[in-house]
């Protein structure tokens, strides 16, 4: 039983989107910036070059 | 994507994820963070190992773990979980070093199909944002998930 139900949660979380468990102890970091240095070289990006000019037209 | 993957966690908001990276020098727990920038809907991610001891995160260490493509493929996994949750957001990343946004480039040109159907994907070159192309070098990368 408990091997099905191990191999059933492998084969879904091959799918695209995957099984995420949700963990509160990760909350502390939602509002902290981990990686500065990265972010504001993409507030930088956004000043110099901004988003694409154009837009992929999807059917 | 069929490739294997890491187990995530994520706080509620799904801009944070953590996993665990196994291999020959042991378990290295990975922190996967989307950014708000100062456009709204525009996120950076970014992820680096955390120090244990000092809680610290550094975006700049090879952890060597023989486990990069898997890494990767944990990554993109999070970028699927994280537009589920924002359908509207732009994600950019880059590497902290030429070397690892290459790796980065690599990965995206050796999925680029299965990326493509899910995502608008843009390299940034010169100073501009191209609809990506195999084969070219770039300095960053945005990608937007199609609204159907």
């Amino acid at each position: 039983m408990n091997k099905t139900l191990n191999m059933k949660v492998k084969e879904l979380n091959k799918s695209k989107l995957p099984i995420v468990r949700i963990d509160n102890s990760l909350e502390k970091y939602k509002d902290k910036t981990l990686f500065k240095d990265k972010l504001d070289k993409a507030n930088e990006m956004l000043k110099t070059t901004g988003l694409p000019k154009s837009k992929r037209q999807h059917s | 994507m069929k490739l294997d993957r890491y187990e995530l966690k994520a706080e509620k908001s799904m801009t944070v994820f953590e996993f665990v990276s196994e291999g020959p020098k042991g378990a290295i727990q990975k922190l996967v963070q989307y950014g708000e920038t100062n456009l709204k809907d525009f996120y950076n991610l970014a992820f680096g190992d955390k120090d244990l001891a000092t809680g610290e995160i550094d975006d700049g260490i090879v952890s060597n773990n023989g486990d990069s493509e898997k890494i990767l493929a944990t990554v993109v996994a999070t970028v699927y979980a994280f537009t589920d949750k924002h359908p509207d957001a732009w994600v950019y990343a880059t590497g902290s070093t030429k070397s690892r946004t290459r790796l980065y480039r690599m990965g995206l040109t050796k999925y680029f199909e299965e990326i493509q159907e899910d995502f608008d994907l843009y390299g940034q070159r010169e100073g501009e944002w191209e609809f990506f192309e195999k084969g070219v070098e770039y300095q960053a990368f945005l990608a937007q998930r199609k609204n159907e």
